[in-house]
């Protein structure tokens, strides 16, 4: 090969590898990533968690704090590392960004605030306090996030998919009621893992726990929520399905009822 | 040819390490070879009053739909008071014969709203397969720390493979059927047995010395009692378990 040639190439491959380092750099998410969560309890993290989350959480986090008693649904216990909003699948311990996302944007329809009155570094120094009271973060590590692919077209014939999913496939209807409206006949007995009563979730408020965006409400289709009756139904339907019966979900809010 | 070499070396030392680490994490049991084991046979009975609880013995037979009582928390036997669905087990054992993972695994099946068996006892490692037999949702739900917890939809025919890897007693239910229940005990040793409809149990190959044998019973609890155990022999013990 003649020098010139060669050095061409040369540039050209040089030129492809920084061309993908950066488009690699400039996907990575930089929300919690850049954050730098500790690993460690830090003395900060641990008087943020006894100023602002003791209160419900507990000393102690076993979600038995001072005013916990008057709440419904009760603060999160957090001895047995069951966290509802995740990213990972069915039972697996949350990722360290999932529990900085509740920390930040708070559940609606409970007492959990967004947290957003405090700074990044003081939300993030929480995180290894928290999974300090469980063992099992000792025991297990978490699952590698599920791998949300990209969204079905919203149609109506989606919606009409997932529709007959609610309410015949796996019968949603049941806990959720036919309308969406948490009303279904097992919903009056449902308990979470703690033996607390809990409310199956009223789809025509709009106001989803775990977020809005149907990417949120189709996660929690594919990943359940842990210590709570929901389970996950990766394994029973399809990625297309799940998006469908995403739609139809969302399509369940009553306007009207949203600004209650 | 170097750099191949070293990234094999590399890799041979890198999973060398994940199966080491492995092996600390497994309990302190260790498998020997058991040539003059001893044997045990006995009986779990419960003695309490019979007449004031709704008893069936013929409770997981094949029973027409309009009885529901294919599950019973507490199955004893009208013949020797013998109580089904205890475990016995050894509870201080540290080595002894090889824990036999079974290859086929053990299946546990929703049928008529209800979870057959209502017991199983396996050792830590095995593969357990859940089943739907009912054409319609139901939900499989643990609440375990140390094993894997999960909480998964099944429908009809659906099979779903869980492995237990931690010594733990684990309730799975069901979310849509709240009378359904199962237990999972998962133990660390292979020394443990479910007792059958008459109460027997038989545990063998146990070396030579004195253990503590346990029994537990969902509803009756746990009892205990120490045996000690010769070489080629079999020995004879009885729990009973008194009023409830």
């Amino acid at each position: 090969m003649k020098p010139k040639a060669l050095l061409s190439k040369v540039g050209l491959w040089s030129a492809t590898a920084a061309a993908s380092a950066a488009l690699v750099i400039g996907i990575a998410p930089i929300t919690a990533k850049a954050l730098n969560i500790p690993t460690e309890v830090t003395e900060d993290g641990k008087n943020t968690y006894k100023k602002y989350c003791s209160a419900c959480h507990g000393e102690e986090g076993k979600g038995d704090g001072p005013v916990a008693r008057s709440m419904l649904p009760k603060p999160r216990d957090f001895t047995r590392g069951a966290y509802k909003f995740r990213t990972t699948p069915s039972g697996s311990l949350p990722t360290d960004e999932d529990i900085y996302r509740t920390i930040s944007y708070g559940v609606p329809n409970s007492t959990m605030i967004p947290w957003d009155i405090l700074t990044e570094q003081q939300r993030a120094s929480v995180i290894p306090v928290l999974k300090s009271f469980s063992e099992a973060f000792e025991v297990r590590k978490p699952e590698a996030p599920v791998d949300v692919g990209l969204e079905v077209r919203p149609t109506e014939k989606t919606v009409a998919e997932g529709k007959k999913i609610y309410e015949e496939k796996l019968e949603c209807w049941k806990c959720h009621g036919v309308e969406g409206r948490g009303d279904g006949p097992s919903a009056a007995e449902q308990e979470d893992d703690f033996g607390f009563p809990i409310k199956p979730f009223d789809f025509t408020t709009g106001k989803f726990k775990g977020g809005n965006s149907s990417r949120d409400v189709y996660l929690r289709f594919t990943t359940g929520l842990n210590g709570t009756p929901m389970p996950s139904f990766a394994k029973e339907l399809t990625d297309e399905q799940r998006w469908c019966l995403t739609h139809y979900v969302i399509s369940l809010i009553k306007p009207e009822e949203t600004s209650k | 040819m170097k750099q191949l070499l070293f990234l094999c070396a590399l890799f041979g030392f890198l999973s060398w390490n994940v199966i080491s680490s492995e092996n600390t994490l497994a309990d302190n049991y260790t498998e020997v070879e058991v040539k003059d084991g001893g044997t045990v046979v006995g009986n779990v009975k419960y003695m309490g009053d019979l007449t004031t609880l709704s008893l069936n013995l013929y409770a997981d037979f094949e029973l027409p739909e309009t009885s529901k009582s294919a599950t019973e928390k507490l199955i004893v036997s009208t013949v020797n008071n013998g109580l089904k669905y205890a475990v016995v087990s050894i509870t201080d054992i540290t080595k002894g014969k090889k824990k036999a993972i079974p290859a086929i695994h053990p299946i546990i099946d929703q049928q008529r709203n209800t979870f057959i068996p209502n017991v199983t006892a396996i050792p830590a490692g095995t593969t357990i397969d859940i089943l739907n037999g009912d054409e319609e949702l139901h939900t499989v739900h643990t609440r375990t720390v140390k094993n894997q917890p999960f909480n998964l939809g099944t429908t009809y025919k659906q099979r779903i493979s869980k492995t237990f890897e931690y010594p733990e007693t684990i309730k799975l239910t069901c979310d849509l059927h709240k009378k359904s229940y199962a237990w999972v005990v998962v133990l660390d040793n292979p020394y443990f047995d479910i007792t059958d409809r008459n109460g027997y149990f038989e545990i063998c190959d146990i070396p030579p010395g004195t253990y503590k044998f346990q029994v537990w019973h969902e509803e009756l609890g746990k009892l205990e009692k120490e045996v000690k155990i010769n070489p080629k022999e079999l020995s004879n013990i009885e729990f009973v378990y008194s009023q409830y």
